[in-house]
């Protein structure tokens, strides 16, 4: 592999690499991130090759594999170009159909495309599919279009060439400065302005004539949350790229990219990815011929939670324990070994390519004022369309779970959503047209964290979600300062009395004075923002609590403890399937008489009303007052 | 710069924290997790502040103060979060005593039924009483627990020596964690898991002793609570008075506190009174010393030997008994053994005794493999300007620090805290040494040279820095000609055997250039063997090149002084071994036994005195044995490894009968008729001492101020010269002919004759793991 030593010479090579491409009649793209191949992209793939050869079409069937596509609820997906027809939830059997039918005689095989489960309507085209319609893809749509072990095909889509502007037309203050005017702000969670830390760490490397680093936080811990493993996974050069304009702007030499070990794929596409800009001479000495060198180590996370937290991030690629400390002095001018760090997430590195491909001014075109460009979050839930979503800041959260989601599944009622990941807070259906960016989901009493979206329906019991997210945090807790470490274990242990039907009316004031001190005593984010899901679920949905504590009953029919299962005599037509679905043996009763379930033995697992066919419908949840006639008619 | 704090103008000077500050003007923050002797960690969150201009709540000890901050320690909302955090830390710690109404009555009349457990409640606890946990709760009046008590049932560790860890008593302060990773370099122990799990332990929860502990207690005297709790003093009350004093043991002399009850030693903790050893202190001061006080060994009445037997007897009778008998040896083959480890006024008094009553020659008293005197002869007395005082900070402040044959973390340990620091602040450490001691791990090179060889390798480190450096300025130092000659000659013939790398020697030398100033720490195996003449020779020459300072590391308390005393200028001392083996082959008629020395054969010499605190080997073969007192029970002076003088005072009576050492002297002395001195006192005898021996002059007129250290008078002298070396060749085989035993550090295992290693089963522990 020749090295790039001028400018010039990545122009020529994407030309010649344009020039070369293979013109296929037709492209099969599979979507194989982790999610895809978790769902059997892998296998896909293999019947996909196999059929080609089979009908010795090498040559004019094309066959790529990509990063995730983002629609995760229809993996493995694949996507066939020229037209962009979406086949979706595929199996190995499917495929002879897809190449006969698609690729020979270009029909469409209409069992396998996307049907909106709302309207029934019928999608052919990608392009036309709701949840991609709305979405504003700068940064995941060349996850269709790229193989992420390929370094050519990033070149094609104009690859490292921001770089190359970057590298000989501009300085390091211009670069700043275009950062700044973009009014980028930080994707990891906080929103701090990117181009000012730039600035910050620039300063003060040069104020101490010392080394500085730069690191990429990938570190991605939320539950639910995926972006920054698709970006990683389907377009690792973006990111890369981003780092290096961002280490030619702060004048860092070294860099690092602290990446999760639960993420293999992205590891592999990272390292390769690595190795072939080193290659290339994009990274190391001398990129692209200038004076600038630089290089990127990866380093892996060994699955705490809070080492996605700056400092304890940086404490655990010097070896230590991830354990944050007290900021100031912060990062940018006391980071990674004592030196001036800058350290931002994935999804920040990734847009700053594109700031300077697209100019700043274009870029905050998208977006509201304090908040510019897009943001990916992962919506997930219970929801019709789950998957990776990209949407211009200030969109609504209408917008998102209604259009781009599809809706609430089932057709069930929306309750609420969780932004933010576990340290984020639920926002309830009155907020629905709340316009998505950091400031308003501060207000809300929530965060736009890394981008963690979980929708949930009216079978969600709030105070069950906030138990399990305190469940969470107070597991992945370091350990290091107090209020975080046993103030959130307090906060678990009222909220798990609370759902037992143990909790007392002076719970609430404790739950609430507790959250309280815990979020202004800890020390580090983690801590500070691990009391939100029980915060907004107190603030925006405090009847439930009441119920659970005063009535003793879950309205949502969630906490098991509080209620009973039973079946209603009327409707029982003693059937035996409940009775021999009970794992303990608790139901009662022979055949065409009706059963009765022993509240005693009853686990309340469940089995029973999963059992009973919907045709029939005679087991019933109860919480409450019904719940305690229920328990007295057996006492008499 | 001023800040001002509760609307009070303070004055700072320097980098402090707002903690630090408060706390020098009195001003009360509640806090459990700083530690003067620590960075700052901010886990504990009870120091929280409110700083007028600033968001949220930012913890006292770790932000700086800053001109013109406006700080409010106390607000309703501060007191609430800090209360909450208390109560907090209380829902996992056994609190039951401190929430009780009858607290007070119960520490006074004991009116409520003791049955409460360490498990829930205080009175059983080893902190009861000296507890910080205790002292905030008082100080912050919390009289109850918001939260159900949680408390985490951890089995109590007790596989270790000296120390049990109870860690359902532990607040995670992380003290103990930090001192061992930052002051002590041991890092033995670390938080594991996390969340509500999270907890001090070792790596997989293996026993301390496996987990490269050295037991030197540092996480014991930090702890707040009882959580690591000293177990020889468990069960004791608290203390009734303290004391200070500086430990006997090894050439440091830690200054110690101790504590007594009724008028006995409970424990020894190190104290911060002096910049020598700054809070820290080793396993043998911080846990034996108080049982060599009262070991089951220890002599306490005299003893004299009638038909064949050994008998007690009173002081006047065997001190009658002794000199009717020595007067028969005056002036013929008589030997005088003295201790390193008594205080200079023993030393004096024994000095003058066997020059002006006994008129013997024979002083034995060095190890033979004592740096100091080595470095002595074979540096200062070829006229060279080496200096011998130092200062420990000269250590800790150096860039480039190179430990040949010196297995500081066991030897000296709180040398080895000092190059830790060293290191903590970017210096470097280069360990040469054939035998791994642990230090090795925190060298940036490790030289591994073969034990008596080590000249080889320094003299090609040397040859490199003078090829690295074309203008050599060394060229007009007087000798430096012959040298290099003589550099140049061996190199082909001896450096060809150095199985050393090239690129190693390259590197070493580089460092020495580039990273100054340098400090040699010279351990007893360099000095040892046979080519300890030639090591010296080429340390000498290579801290000439590199401009290092060169520190001969003196093993035993008071060796410095002993070495002042009678070594410096005189040829009448032996050292151990040398007398061993004369005595062996029964050159002396007489032999008086006021210090260590190996098992005797039988008969061997007509006469036999011991003067010790312990019963030895020895001892039970002696005609006559007079019970010394240990430093516990009489006051003196002692001389440290760095040259400094301190003065030290008994903190309990003589056990039994025993007397210091130079009282048994001068009571001697005079039965002997010998009216040539007749002290009284200590004072007496170091005023004549500082009269008679220059060096002590700053010891005799003595004023006891901290801040103000006193040193042996050392007369500074010109530059250095380059000293020709012997060939090595020949060295080596002048060292077949007189090899003597292995220096180890556990040559300093010993009190006296009292072997550490045999009296502490701990101890034993420890040394023998680290022989596996």
């Amino acid at each position: 592999m020749k090295r790039i030593s001028h400018p010039s010479q990545l122009q020529d090579w994407k030309r010649r690499l344009l020039a070369e491409r293979r013109s296929c009649d037709k492209t099969i793209v599979v979507s194989s991130g982790t999610c895809g191949q978790a769902s059997g992209s892998l296998q896909i793939i293999e019947a996909l090759n196999s059929e080609i050869e089979k009908k010795d079409l090498r040559e004019t069937v094309g066959l790529e594999i990509t990063g995730c596509h983002g629609f995760c609820e229809l993996e493995p997906n694949i996507v066939i170009y020229p037209q962009g027809i979406f086949y979706k939830k595929l199996t190995p059997d499917d495929i002879p159909r897809v190449i006969d039918e698609t690729i020979l005689k270009n029909k469409i095989v209409p069992s396998l495309i996307y049907e909106d489960p709302k309207t029934g309507r019928r999608f052919p085209l990608q392009k036309d599919i709701p949840f991609y319609q709305k979405q504003v893809r700068l940064l995941t749509e060349n996850n269709f279009r790229i193989d992420p072990t390929r370094i050519e095909d990033y070149i094609m889509i104009d690859g490292y060439q921001a770089l190359a502007k970057v590298l000989f037309d501009m300085t390091a203050e211009e670069v700043i400065a275009e950062i700044r005017a973009s009014d980028l702000r930080g994707r990891g969670g906080a929103g701090f302005p990117t181009g000012l830390k730039w600035q910050l760490v620039r300063n003060a490397a040069t104020a101490n004539r010392d080394c500085k680093y730069l690191i990429c936080n990938a570190d991605e811990g939320d539950p639910g949350a995926y972006m920054d493993r698709s970006l990683l996974e389907g377009n690792p050069h973006s990111v890369i790229e981003g780092m290096i304009i961002g280490a030619y702007a702060i004048g860092a030499a070294e860099g690092y990219i602290y990446v999760r070990m639960e993420y293999p794929l992205a590891v592999r596409h990272v390292t390769f990815a690595l190795e072939q800009a080193r290659a290339r001479g994009l990274l190391g000495n001398s990129i692209l011929g200038s004076e600038f060198h630089f290089d990127i180590h990866i380093v892996e996370g060994a699955g705490a939670f809070v080492s996605g937290e700056e400092t304890s991030l940086m404490a655990s690629i010097e070896g230590r324990r991830a354990f944050p400390r007290q900021r100031p002095p912060f990062p940018a001018l006391e980071g990674l070994w004592g030196k001036p760090t800058c350290i931002n997430n994935v999804e920040t590195w990734a847009n700053v390519p594109l700031i300077i491909n697209r100019g700043a001014k274009e870029y905050s075109k998208i977006g509201t004022v304090g908040s510019r460009g897009t943001k990916i979050f992962s919506l997930v839930g219970k929801i019709n369309s789950t998957g990776l979503v990209e949407v211009p800041m200030g969109i609504t959260l209408r917008e998102i779970i209604y259009d781009i989601g599809g809706g609430i599944k089932e057709g069930k009622k929306f309750k609420a959503v969780q932004t933010g990941g576990p340290s984020g807070g639920c926002i309830p259906a009155e907020k629905l047209d709340l316009p998505i960016d950091y400031d308003t989901l501060t207000q809300a009493g929530s965060i736009m964290g890394s981008g963690g979206m979980i929708v949930m329906d009216e079978d969600t019991c709030m105070v069950d979600v906030a138990r399990y997210f305190l469940h969470f945090t107070q597991e992945e807790s370091c350990g290091k300062c107090v209020p975080c470490r046993v103030g959130t274990r307090q906060m678990h242990d009222i909220l798990t009395r609370i759902t037992r039907g143990l909790g007392e009316e002076k719970d609430l004031g404790q739950l609430e004075e507790l959250a309280n001190s815990v979020q202004s005593a800890s020390l580090c984010g983690l801590g500070q923002t691990a009391p939100n899901p029980v915060l907004t679920t107190l603030r925006y949905f405090w009847p439930e609590y009441e119920a659970h504590i005063r009535e003793k009953s879950c309205p949502a029919l969630v906490c098991k403890d509080l209620l009973v299962y039973y079946i209603e005599p009327g409707k029982c037509v003693g059937c035996l399937l409940c009775k021999k679905g009970c794992p303990v043996e608790a139901i009662s009763g022979e055949r065409k008489k009706v059963h009765v379930i022993d509240q005693d033995a009853c686990i309340k697992c469940g089995a029973c009303l999963e059992i009973c066919p919907p045709k029939i419908k005679a087991v019933f949840k109860y919480t409450g007052k019904k719940k305690g006639k229920i328990l007295k008619k057996k006492l008499s | 710069m001023r800040i001002m704090i509760n609307g009070r103008q303070l004055d700072v000077s320097g980098e402090k924290t707002i903690l630090e500050v408060a706390r020098s003007s009195g001003i009360f923050i509640p806090s459990l997790c700083d530690h003067p002797s620590l960075a700052p960690f901010g886990g504990c969150r009870l120091c929280l502040v409110e700083i007028k201009g600033r968001q949220g709540y930012p913890p006292a000890c770790c932000t700086y103060a800053e001109e013109g901050q406006d700080i409010v320690t106390e607000t309703p909302e501060l007191q609430a979060i800090r209360r909450q955090v208390l109560e907090l830390i209380l829902s996992e710690h056994p609190h039951a005593c401190l929430m009780c109404a009858e607290k007070k009555n119960c520490d006074e009349y004991k009116t409520t039924i003791r049955k409460v457990g360490e498990v829930t409640g205080c009175v059983l606890c080893p902190s009861n009483g000296r507890c910080e946990l205790q002292d905030v709760v008082e100080a912050m009046k919390i009289d109850r627990v918001g939260f159900p008590a949680s408390y985490r049932n951890f089995d109590v560790r007790r596989d270790d020596p000296f120390f049990d860890r109870n860690y359902n008593l532990c607040i995670l302060c992380g003290r103990c964690v930090r001192v061992c990773q930052e002051v002590r370099g041991a890092s033995a122990i670390s938080f594991v898991f996390r969340g509500s799990q999270a907890v001090v332990g070792t790596a997989f929860d293996r026993p301390l002793l496996e987990s490269g502990c050295q037991l030197c207690g540092a996480c014991v005297d930090v702890c707040p609570t009882g959580a690591l709790a000293e177990r020889a003093s468990r069960g004791e009350a608290l203390p009734d008075e303290e004391a200070e004093t500086i430990c006997p043991l090894c050439s440091i002399g830690c200054g110690l506190k101790a504590s007594l009850r009724g008028g006995r030693i409970v424990s020894f903790a190190p104290t911060n009174a002096e910049a020598v050893n700054r809070g820290q202190a080793c396993v043998k001061g911080r846990f034996i010393l108080r049982d060599i006080v009262y070991s089951s060994k220890r002599i306490l009445k005299p003893l004299v030997r009638r038909n064949g037997e050994l008998h007690e007897t009173g002081w006047d009778e065997a001190l009658d008994f002794v000199a009717g008998k020595l007067k028969g040896y005056v002036g013929k083959n008589l030997a005088f053994v003295s201790s390193t480890q008594v205080s200079l006024e023993d030393m004096h008094v024994f000095d003058r005794f066997t020059r002006d009553v006994l008129r013997t020659d024979q002083i034995v008293s060095f190890r033979n493999h004592s740096p100091l005197t080595s470095f002595w002869k074979e540096i200062r007395m070829n006229g060279q300007p080496a200096e011998l005082n130092f200062d420990l900070d000269s250590i800790s402040t150096a860039k480039t620090i190179v430990a040949i044959g010196a297995d500081i973390v066991i030897s000296h340990p709180i040398i080895w805290v000092e190059v830790f620091r060293a290191l903590r602040n970017g210096a470097r450490l280069v360990v040469i040494d054939e035998r791994d001691s642990g230090l090795e791990r925190h060298a940036s090179f490790r030289l591994r040279v073969q034990t008596g060889r080590e000249f080889s390798l320094l003299n090609r480190i040397s040859l490199k820095l003078l090829e690295n450096n074309p203008e050599n300025p060394h060229s007009q130092v007087k000798g430096y000609e012959t040298w290099r000659e003589s550099l140049l000659n061996e190199k082909k013939a001896a450096f060809a055997r150095a199985d050393i790398d090239e690129a190693e020697v390259d590197s070493a030398a580089r460092l020495l250039a580039e990273r100054q100033p340098t400090v040699f720490l010279i351990g007893p195996s360099v000095v040892n063997s046979a080519a300890g003449s030639a090591n010296l020779r080429a340390l000498w020459n290579l801290a000439q090149v590199c401009g290092a300072r060169l520190i001969p590391l003196a093993g035993e308390n008071n060796e410095r002084g002993a070495f002042e005393v009678w070594a410096r200028s005189s040829d009448r001392v032996l050292s151990i071994e040398e007398a061993h083996f004369k005595i062996s082959r029964r050159e002396y008629k007489a032999l008086y036994l006021a210090g260590p020395l190996p098992a005797l054969p039988d008969a061997a010499a007509d006469f036999l005195v011991i003067q010790d605190c312990f019963m030895s080997e020895n001892a039970r073969q002696a005609d006559a044995v007079l019970p010394a007192a240990t430093f516990a029970e009489c006051g003196g002076t002692f001389v440290n490894v760095e040259g400094r003088i301190r003065k030290f005072k008994n903190i309990i009576k003589p056990l039994g009968e025993a007397r210091p050492d130079w009282w048994i002297i001068c009571r001697l002395a005079e039965k002997m008729d010998a009216r040539v001195f007749g002290f009284q006192n200590a004072a007496e005898i170091l005023s004549d001492l500082g009269r008679t021996r220059p060096v002590f002059e700053p010891a005799s007129h003595w004023q006891q101020k901290k801040d103000n250290p006193v040193f042996i008078f050392e007369e500074k002298k010109d530059a250095g010269q380059f000293l020709s070396w012997e060939s090595p060749e020949l060295a080596v085989r002048k060292a077949e002919a007189r090899s003597s035993p292995a220096a180890s550090a556990r040559d300093l295992d010993y009190y006296r004759s009292l072997n550490l290693v045999e009296e502490s089963k701990g101890l034993r522990k420890l040394r023998k793991l680290r022989e596996k």
